[in-house]
């Protein structure tokens, strides 16, 4: 279509009003004429008149036919639609605002728990052409005699970072990077120290991600080379810290006691590639305080059998994924055996290297994708829930409108017209829905951070408005066609005839609702299943025996701040320290251990006994053992009870004989039918620490884990002492206690902070935190459902009531009793339900089989829970059908008989 | 209505070229004009129903090929008198030639060789 039409047309649009009065004036006169040219002949006025009007044609149509190739109609066709849509709507307000209301619900809940996947799981990094960014990892893990981290397939040497980053021609280029602590460590600005959470990286860090700085600049290589004193700070930190302030720039920063110099402010999107936000950043550094994830062994730098450092890279243009690997393998197989011996030793599977695209917020997704997946499938469940009420409702509105329809078609409204209306409706409730939807989720994305505590932004962007847009297309052709196209196929004549005439087809109808309503329960069964099964593993976590007693048990960490670094100074400044906080009025005791319990971290190796593999002797098919190391007064202070032998003390110092203490897994496993104490364990060869005492099991990394074989160790008698975590029992209200510790910690060095302070039981709640919000989410989805499944149960059931009142008019006439009647509605709403349940129990159970590795202390097919679940289900039916059976039951034959 | 007996119903389609011809050998003609012409000029043998004019008349005015002014008529009553632009010259001549090209084929194909 040239331009010229268009100006046309838009001319004719502007002016149609007139235009259409021209028209109408112009075919008058052409009548006029032809009546008069036609009188002329012979013909009377009046015949004449009728003459020229039957020669013209139907005015009314020719008429419209003709505004018509104007090409607006549908404009005008539309605008009528929608002002006749608000019209009804209107008429039916609490209609409207239900179906408005539910729609909401659904599409909200959807988009609220899709905007959570798409933030921590989708999203692309918020940095310059994310495409081509991936995280290099090595696959199955590091090669054996490379010193561990926990990030066994992803941490590489410096060595290793170095050799790779020379092949430009694959990567554009590599970055490295590590956290300086395994949690936050303590930098000061001022007089009060705090924590952060700091990362070591490569001068090509914030270049190579294409990441620029608010204020001041970034890391520069020159930065890396000479190891420089100089902070770049994340944008959350900075606003929280600094209030935004420009003028930070040039103004000491102290980390772990070390002066550095903010340099600049990160930009405001990018909050690191951890999975929590990054507060510090600073160069790779030599010194001893600033090793990998705040090890107290020798700096990675001085390490090269320490594979510690994470590696992302932007690929160079046209590189694709699988090109580079192949690019960087023979280099890589290289530099991975030059300081292991030159090669890989005899049976270790061959390492590979792995580019993972960087996405959502980083690495650390580990856990939290299948519990997403699995909340939005419930509330993808609960959209179909929602969908079958609103779609019953408006064939139950459109029911009513019958007679309307009827009329419309009888006297030549056309089938499609009807139809556009009808689906405009439709339409326009969708609309209405999702907006509202997308309000709810708003707020419902702002709570669940809240109260999952993730500190990304969770905003909605594009993807997920397009999700929004994507399930709100597919609610309106599931609810809003169905109905529409089973009002059509009324023939015009029939809902003008008597009410009996269409019994047979009205029953067809409730049958199809019921059949809705019998999915929607076995949809429902689903859900509450799913609920109680995360419920009960909630609880299940939250009562379990940990092994050791949690009243009065306070723990924090500290990095101490020390003039040499040398572990007879840190042996000297805990052993002090410890003294100290004895001496605070209330507290029992106190202890020390390397990784703090409930945390998740531990030391993982397999063991040594009596110089060999415990595998030899005692014929089990693992060596594995966890270790810690851990202080004087250990399991006295945590209540483990000691089978045998003693706890350590005072006296087991650094320069006494080496020790340890085994648990009951370890005694049963590696020391079968022997006397455990005087046997010697250890996790190198170079030291061997004689056991003196077998513990109680209990828990180490969290409360999930199973008995495992674990060994204790002085952390006096460690090679290297580093950060370490305190543990006190006191006597009274845990949180009374802080404000002494504080003091008393201070009174050693200025920056010292302490860090995560907090109960023992509240580390390990910590621990199941995602349990608790996928269980509490899930209970309100399954109540949601419930909620949902009864008010569609009961609309069907009144209707019908409504429907039927004649019928129960002539059953009470000739006799029934009303007991007989309240029965007849209660039976029938148990049988939607039993049929429901039928249909969903099989469901239910393949899916909880789905959440089987979510659970704990329960199996899938856990029968209680199902149990519980149908019998709630039975309620529900009793329930919602007792206010209409109650009705039924007080139907009054003269007044339901004079209906007819 | 035993006159109209003997009329026939103009083939779709054609109504645009008739008016488009009827156009270019009149000049300026109202609606009423328009179709009284192309009775006349058939012989009466072609009958529109006249209402369907105003339509085609609304699409051909789209389309550019003709276009309309109001003006007076002889008896001093408003009327929109209709005619042909450039487009619509254009237009008749490539309609015509490809009415002659499409008829001279059925022709011979019905025509006994």
């Amino acid at each position: 279509m040239s331009f010229f039409e268009w100006k046309k047309r838009f001319g004719f649009l502007l002016h149609r009003t007139s235009r259409a009065e021209d028209l109408e004036s112009e075919m008058q006169f052409h009548r006029e004429l032809r009546a008069a040219k036609l009188e002329r002949e012979g013909l009377s006025a009046k015949e004449a008149d009728y003459a020229a009007q039957r020669r013209f044609g139907n005015k009314t149509l020719i008429q419209e036919t003709s505004v018509s190739m104007w090409g607006w109609i549908w404009l005008d066709d539309a605008v009528k639609d929608l002002q006749y849509t608000g019209r009804i709507l209107r008429q039916n307000l609490l209609f409207s605002a239900i179906a408005v209301l539910t729609l909401a619900l659904g599409i909200g809940a959807n988009t609220a728990i899709f905007s959570v996947i798409n933030a921590l799981l989708l999203r692309a990094l918020p940095v310059h052409d994310p495409q081509q960014i991936y995280y290099l990892h090595v696959l199955p893990g590091q090669p054996d005699g490379a010193g561990n981290t926990g990030n066994s397939d992803s941490s590489f040497s410096e060595y290793v970072f170095e050799q790779l980053r020379t092949r430009q021609q694959v990567f554009s280029s590599l970055a490295a990077y590590v956290p300086a602590g395994i949690n936050k460590i303590t930098v000061r600005s001022g007089a009060t120290p705090e924590e952060a959470a700091v990362d070591m990286a490569s001068g090509n860090f914030f270049a190579g991600l294409g990441v620029g700085s608010v204020c001041g600049r970034t890391l520069t290589m020159a930065d890396e080379r000479n190891h420089t004193g100089v902070a770049v700070l994340g944008y959350g930190f900075w606003n929280r810290r600094f209030a935004r302030n420009c003028a930070v720039i040039g103004q000491p920063l102290f980390i772990k006691g070390v002066p550095f110099t903010i340099v600049g402010v990160a930009a405001r999107s990018f909050s690191g590639v951890e999975g929590t936000p990054t507060d510090v950043w600073i160069p790779l550094q030599k010194r001893p305080e600033f090793n990998a994830w705040g090890s107290a062994g020798e700096n990675y730098y001085a390490a090269p059998k320490w594979w510690c450092l994470l590696l992302i890279g932007r690929l160079g243009p046209g590189v694709t994924p699988a090109r580079a690997q192949a690019m960087l393998d023979p280099a890589f197989q290289h530099a991975a055996y030059e300081h292991l011996g030159g090669k890989p030793q005899k049976g270790e599977t061959p390492r590979k290297l792995a580019l993972v695209p960087a996405r959502g917020i980083g690495e650390s997704q580990d856990g939290i994708e299948k519990p997403l997946y699995v909340l939005l499938a419930m509330v993808g469940l609960i959209l179909l829930i929602a969908c079958g009420n609103v779609a019953m409702l408006l064939t139950a509105r459109n029911a009513a409108r019958r007679r309307e329809f009827s009329i419309r078609l009888a006297i030549g409204g056309s089938q499609v017209r009807l139809f556009r209306q009808l689906l405009a409706e439709s339409l326009v409730l969708v609309a209405m829905g999702a907006v509202l939807g997308w309000l709810f989720a708003l707020v419902a994305t702002r709570l669940l951070a809240n109260w999952g505590q993730i500190e990304f932004s969770l905003t909605p962007d594009w993807r997920v408005l397009l999700f929004t847009i994507a399930i709100s297309v597919f609610v309106g052709v599931v609810f809003g066609l169905t109905p529409v196209l089973t009002t059509l196929r009324v023939p015009a004549g029939l809902a003008l005839k008597t009410s009996s005439a269409t019994a047979y087809r009205e029953r067809l109808k409730s049958r199809s609702a019921r059949v809705t309503v019998a999915l929607q329960v076995s949809i429902c069964l689903i859900l509450t299943v799913s609920a109680g099964l995360l419920v009960q593993t909630l609880r299940n976590l939250e009562h379990e025996n940990l092994g050791f007693k949690t009243t009065g048990l306070l723990v924090f960490g500290l990095n101490p701040q020390l003039k040499t670094g040398s572990s007879k100074e840190a042996i000297r400044f805990y052993q002090d320290l410890l003294v100290k906080l004895r001496a605070l009025p209330g507290v029992e005791s106190v202890t020390l251990m390397g990784n703090r319990i409930g945390s998740g971290w531990s030391n993982n190796t397999g063991a040594i006994v009596d110089g060999g593999d415990p595998r030899s002797v005692s014929g089990t098919d693992s060596n594995a053992m966890r270790w810690n190391d851990v202080g004087p007064n250990y399991f006295t202070t945590l209540g483990i009870p000691i089978r045998l032998g003693r706890d350590f003390t005072e006296a087991d110092s650094s320069s006494a004989p080496k020790v340890a203490i085994v648990n009951e897994t370890f005694a049963q496993r590696f020391l079968k039918d022997r006397q455990p104490l005087g046997h010697q364990v250890s996790f190198t060869p170079k030291i061997a620490f004689t056991i003196v005492g077998v513990a109680a099991n209990s828990k180490y990394t969290g409360v999930r884990e199973q008995d495992v074989p674990m060994a204790y160790f002085p952390s006096m008698q460690m090679n290297d002492v580093g950060a370490l975590h305190i543990e006190l029992h006191v006597a009274g209200d845990p949180a009374s206690f802080w404000k002494e510790i504080r003091s008393a910690v201070a009174s050693f060095a200025p920056d010292i902070a302490l860090l995560q302070p907090m109960t023992q039981r509240a580390q390990f709640d910590d621990g199941i935190s995602q349990e608790r919000l996928v269980a509490r989410l899930s209970i309100f989805f399954g109540g949601l459902a419930v909620l949902l499944v009864a008010t569609g149960l009961y609309g069907t059931l009144a209707y019908g009531v409504t429907r039927r009142t004649p019928e129960f008019g002539i059953r009470m006439a000739v006799g029934a009793q009303r007991r007989e009647l309240l029965w007849m509605i209660l039976r029938e709403s148990l049988t939607i339900c039993a049929i429901g349940v039928l249909i969903g129990l099989p469901l239910a159970i393949a899916c909880s089989r789905g959440l089987a590795s979510l659970l704990y202390g329960l199996a899938p097919y856990d029968p209680l829970t199902i149990s519980l679940a149908v019998v709630g289900i039975v309620l529900v039916g009793l329930a919602a059908g007792f206010l209409p059976a109650s009705r039924a039951a007080s139907t009054d034959p003269l007044v339901a008989l004079r209906y007819e | 209505m035993s006159a109209d007996f003997t009329r026939e119903e103009i083939p779709p389609g054609t109504l645009d070229l008739l008016i488009l011809k009827t156009l270019d050998r009149e000049g300026e003609l109202h609606g009423f004009q328009i179709a009284e012409s192309i009775q006349l000029l058939s012989q009466d043998v072609l009958q529109v129903e006249e209402g369907s004019l105003y339509p085609a008349l609304q699409r051909i005015l789209m389309k550019g090929w003709i276009s309309g002014e109001w003006g007076k008529t002889p008896e001093n009553r408003r009327a929109r008198y209709y005619r042909l632009t450039r487009d619509g010259r254009k237009q008749l001549q490539s309609s015509l030639s490809r009415y002659e090209r499409v008829s001279a084929a059925i022709g011979r194909i019905i025509q006994p060789a």
